[in-house]
C-alpha cells in the first residue's frame, strides 16, 4: 500500500451500524454481480456519494472501491472510524483524492472500466440529484492519476440493488414507520389552538428521538405553508389545517407518514374530498404488486385525475436509505420509467391527494407501503382518516 | 427569550441582500474577476465529513440567495445576478431560473447570457478555502454539472475565487450578528437543559433528546447536537450526532458537547463540560488555566491584529503555568466558516489574515496537563467590536460538577 494514513484525525463519530455480516455480504455480492453483468471491472463509490457508501459500509463517511471479480473492497474512512463490516478501512483525515486513487491502483484498475456510483441521477436512487452527487475536486484528481482507466456512470448498478430490500431492511423500515406514527400520535396530543407551532415541532421530534430515531428533519404544512424546521411566528388557531410529513429514520431506512389534522370540526363539504382520496388511495394500492410496470402507475394517475369536479394527483416514491425512487406523479414522463417494474420487497411512499372543485380544500394522506408476493402491505397501522382535534 | 410564535424577527432585509452582493462584487473586482460563479454543490447529506462541513457545502449560495440550493452568476460590474434553483423563490429571489434538466447547461447558458464566454470567472468552493470550506480539502462542487459547464464554455477562464465570497462572509452585519446572538442564546438554553437532565442512570439518548427539544422549541433550525460521554479519565470520548443508543450515564462520567443552534440560517455554538461527580484537583487546575486562557484570548483579539500573533499568544500561554495550551477557534456563519484553527489545522495558511470588527468566532481553547492526560475545552461565540472581543452570551468558563 503506497498510501500513508494521517497521524491525526478528528473525533470518531458513531452511527447506527447493526445490520448483520450476512446483510453486508448480500449487498456486496449483489453489487459485484450487477457490476460484472454491466461489464465493469470495479464499482467505485467516490467522495460525495455518501448514501451509497453508507449502504455498502455502514460507516458515517466513506469511499468504496469494489472489484467485481469477488475480491473484498477497499474502503476509505475518516476519523479513525471502523465497524464490523469494515474492521480495517484505509484511514484518512480530510484528504480523499489520494487514498481513493491509491486504492484504485492497488486493485489494479489502471486500465480498467470503472463504474462510478452517483455520477448522475439514477432510475431509483439519487432521484432529485439530476447531476449526481460526486465531488468535483476529488474525482478530477482521481481521473488525473488514472488517465488510462475508463470511468462511466454506474448509479443504477448500486441503485437497483438498493431498490430491492432484504428482510433486515424491511424490519428496520417497520420500526421507522412505527416511530413516525408515534410522532403523529404526539402531534394529535399537542396540537391545539394557541400552541406555538415551534413547540409542536419540538415535541413531535423529541417523541421520535426518544425512541432512537436519527435526527432528520420532518415537515409541517400549516395553512398551506410548509416548514422543514420549527416554524417562526406561527401560533395555531381554531380551524388551523396542519399536514404532517412525519419522517423517521431507523437502520438508515427513511419512513414517511403523511397525516392531516384540522383543529376544529370537519365540515361536511370536506367529506367528498376525503372519500375520493381514500378511493384513489385504495385503488392505487391494488396496483402495487410484483411485475406491475411503473408506466402503468402513470396511466392510473391519468385515469383518476378528474371525477365529479374533484381533481386527483398521485404520488408514489420509492423509499430506502435516501433520495430513493422512482418518483411517479402527474408530471413523470413514461419513457423515464421504461422497463422498470414494481418488485417484491420494494418499499414506497404512496400518497395521492385530492382537491375540491373550488380548490379551497386539498387533502392528501399516505405512508409507507411494502410490496409482497400477495400485493401491497401498508406498514402504517393508523386509520385512514383526517384527524379532527375539536 | 421571546417565544418563536411571537418573534419580532421577520427575516433578512433586502438591504442586507444588497450589502452582501455589493461586498462580493467589491472583493471580486479587486481580484480581477469579471464575475463570481457559485456552482451547484454537492448536498451535505452526501458529502458529510463533519456537521460543520456538511452545512457548509451549499453555504455560499445560501449566503447570496437564502435558498437552500442554488447556483449564482454574479457579474462584478453591478448587474443583478442570475440565480438558478430547483426550489421555490423567496423575498430575495422571487423567481429563480429553473434548472430544466441539467445544472451544467443552465449555468453555461446563464454565463453566456451575462457575456462571460471569454471572461475570467471566480468559482467558489472549487478548492479548500482559507476562510470558508476549510474542512473540504477537495472543495464542494458537483462534478457532472461543472464538467458539462466547462465543456460548454471552452474560452472562459475558470479559477478558484481565492476566498472572494469568503471574505465577504467573514465580516458580519448587525443583522447577522443579531441572528448569531439569538442562536447563541438558544444554544446556552440547551446547555442549561443539559445541566438539569444529566445524572447517573439517565440514558444518553434521553439527554440528547431533551437538549434538542429545548433548542427546537426556542426555534432553532436543523443542526444536530454533538454529544460526547464517557469515563472522566478517557481522553478521547466517543462522539454522537444522533441520540446514542444503549448508553447510560454513570457516576464520574464526563460530558462534553458542541451545542449549536441556527437562527436565520446562521450557526451559533456554545460549549460546556459537565462531570457527574466532584471535580478532582488535577482537573480543576486545568479548568482554571483554560478559563484564564479564554479571557486572555478575548483581550488579545481586537481589530487589526493578525491571526499569527493571536495563535502564538494562545499556544504559548500554557508553558507559563506548567501546562500546554492550543488554539481551537473558527468562524461562525452559514457553515464551514474560517479561519479554521484546531489541533489538526494549526492555521499556517491564515497567519497573515487580519481580525476585523464584525467577525464572529466560536472560541474554545484547549488547556491540558503537561502529560496531556487531562484536556479541557470550554467556549462560546464571540464578536469582535471596535473595543475588542465580547461574548455573545455572557457565560463563565467552568467544568460543572453535577452530583
Amino acid at each position: 500500500m503506497a498510501y500513508k494514513p494521517p497521524s491525526r484525525a478528528g473525533a470518531t463519530v458513531y452511527v447506527w451500524a447493526d445490520y448483520s455480516i450476512a446483510e453486508r455480504d448480500r449487498r456486496w455480492k449483489a453489487v459485484q454481480d450487477a457490476g460484472k453483468k454491466a461489464g465493469f471491472d470495479c464499482i467505485f463509490v467516490p467522495l460525495g456519494d455518501g448514501v451509497d457508501a453508507r449502504y455498502l459500509t455502514q460507516l458515517r463517511c466513506s469511499s468504496v472501491i469494489m472489484p467485481t471479480d469477488g475480491r473484498a473492497p477497499i474502503i476509505v474512512a475518516d476519523r479513525s472510524s471502523k465497524n464490523t463490516w469494515a474492521p480495517e478501512p484505509w484511514q484518512t483525515s480530510r484528504e480523499w483524492s489520494e487514498p481513493m486513487a491509491e486504492a484504485l491502483l492497488e486493485c489494479g484498475m489502471e486500465r480498467a472500466r470503472v463504474g462510478v456510483a452517483g455520477l448522475k441521477g439514477g432510475k431509483v436512487t439519487h432521484i432529485t440529484s439530476i447531476d449526481g452527487v460526486v465531488n468535483h475536486g476529488a474525482f478530477s484528481a482521481v481521473l488525473k492519476r488514472l488517465p488510462n482507466a475508463k470511468f462511466e456512470d454506474a448509479t443504477d448498478v448500486v441503485g437497483l440493488v438498493r431498490y430491492i430490500k432484504s428482510d433486515e431492511e424491511i424490519v428496520a423500515m417497520r420500526k421507522a414507520t412505527a416511530i413516525a406514527e408515534s410522532g403523529i400520535d404526539e402531534l394529535k396530543k399537542i396540537a391545539r389552538p394557541g400552541v406555538d407551532a415551534a413547540q409542536l415541532y419540538a415535541d413531535v421530534m423529541a417523541c421520535m428521538m426518544e425512541q432512537g430515531n436519527e435526527y432528520f428533519p420532518f415537515a409541517l404544512a400549516i395553512e398551506g405553508r410548509r416548514y422543514a424546521d420549527p416554524p417562526l411566528g406561527v401560533r395555531l388557531v381554531k380551524d388551523s389545517f396542519i399536514r404532517g410529513e412525519i419522517i423517521s429514520v431507523w437502520g438508515t431506512q427513511i419512513a414517511e407518514e403523511d397525516q392531516g389534522f384540522l383543529l376544529g370540526t370537519i365540515p361536511e363539504s370536506w367529506r367528498p374530498v376525503a372519500d375520493r382520496q381514500r378511493e384513489v388511495y385504495d385503488a392505487g394500492l391494488k396496483l402495487l404488486k410484483p411485475g406491475t410496470p411503473c408506466a402503468e402507475v402513470i396511466a392510473f394517475g391519468k385515469s383518476v385525475e378528474k371525477k365529479s369536479g374533484l381533481a386527483s394527483k398521485i404520488f408514489l416514491a420509492g423509499r430506502g436509505a435516501g433520495d430513493d425512487g422512482p418518483v411517479i406523479d402527474g408530471s413523470t414522463p413514461a419513457e423515464k420509467l421504461k422497463g422498470l417494474t414494481i418488485e417484491k420487497n420494494t418499499l414506497w411512499l404512496w400518497r395521492p391527494s385530492v382537491k375540491s372543485a373550488d380548490e379551497k380544500v386539498q387533502l392528501g394522506w399516505g405512508g409507507t407501503v411494502l410490496v409482497t408476493d400477495r400485493g401491497a402491505e401498508r406498514l402504517s397501522k393508523r386509520a385512514h382518516e383526517l384527524i379532527s382535534v375539536a | 427569550m421571546e417565544a418563536p410564535a411571537d418573534t419580532t424577527w421577520k427575516g433578512f432585509t433586502l438591504a442586507e441582500r444588497d450589502r452582501r452582493w455589493a461586498a462580493v462584487r467589491k472583493h471580486a473586482s479587486a481580484a480581477g474577476f469579471d464575475c463570481i460563479l457559485v456552482p451547484l454543490c454537492v448536498d451535505g447529506r452526501n458529502q458529510h465529513l463533519s456537521l460543520e462541513q456538511a452545512r457548509g457545502m451549499r453555504s455560499d449560495g445560501r449566503y447570496l440567495t437564502l435558498l437552500e440550493n442554488s447556483a449564482v452568476i454574479l457579474p462584478t460590474d453591478g448587474r443583478k445576478p442570475i440565480v438558478i434553483s430547483d426550489r421555490a423563490g423567496n423575498d430575495w429571489i422571487p423567481e429563480p431560473r429553473p434548472v430544466n434538466g441539467s445544472w451544467g447547461t443552465a449555468m453555461a447558458q446563464a454565463l453566456a447570457e451575462s457575456g462571460m464566454e471569454r471572461a475570467r470567472i471566480g468559482v467558489t468552493g472549487l478548492e479548500r478555502g482559507k476562510m470558508v470550506h476549510g474542512r473540504a480539502y477537495a472543495g464542494v462542487v458537483n462534478h457532472t454539472s461543472y464538467a458539462e459547464m466547462l465543456r460548454r464554455m471552452p474560452h472562459a477562464k475558470f479559477e478558484d475565487d481565492h476566498d472572494v465570497v469568503a471574505f465577504a462572509r467573514y465580516v458580519k452585519s448587525d443583522e447577522e450578528i443579531g441572528c448569531l446572538r439569538r442562536g447563541a442564546e438558544i444554544a446556552a438554553a440547551g446547555i442549561e437543559e443539559m445541566g438539569r437532565v444529566a445524572r447517573p442512570g439517565v440514558t444518553d439518548s434521553h439527554l440528547y433528546t431533551r437538549v434538542m427539544r429545548r433548542m427546537l422549541e426556542l426555534g432553532s433550525g436543523y443542526y444536530p447536537l454533538a454529544l460526547y460521554t464517557g469515563p472522566m479519565d478517557q481522553i478521547r470520548l466517543p462522539r454522537f450526532e444522533d441520540p446514542p443508543l444503549g448508553r447510560v450515564l454513570q457516576p464520574n462520567y464526563r460530558i462534553h458537547n458542541e451545542t449549536d443552534a441556527l437562527w436565520g440560517g446562521l450557526i451559533a455554538q456554545e460549549q460546556q463540560g459537565f462531570l457527574l461527580g466532584p471535580v478532582p484537583d488535577a482537573w480543576q487546575r486545568v479548568v482554571d488555566v483554560q478559563r484564564d486562557l479564554f479571557h486572555t484570548g478575548l483581550e488579545v483579539l481586537k481589530p487589526g491584529i493578525v491571526f499569527g500573533e493571536f495563535v502564538d499568544a494562545v499556544n504559548g500561554f500554557g508553558e507559563k503555568r506548567g501546562m500546554k495550551t492550543l488554539t481551537l477557534m473558527h468562524g461562525r456563519g452559514y457553515g464551514d466558516d474560517g479561519p479554521l484553527l484546531t489541533p489538526q489545522d494549526r492555521g499556517e495558511k491564515t497567519r497573515d489574515v487580519v481580525v476585523h470588527e464584525g467577525n464572529v468566532f466560536i472560541w474554545k481553547p484547549i488547556a491540558m496537563s503537561a502529560d496531556e492526560k487531562i484536556q479541557y475545552s470550554w467556549g462560546g461565540c464571540i464578536v469582535i467590536t471596535k473595543n475588542g472581543a465580547e461574548q455573545l452570551v455572557k457565560r463563565t468558563p467552568s467544568l460543572i460538577s453535577l452530583q
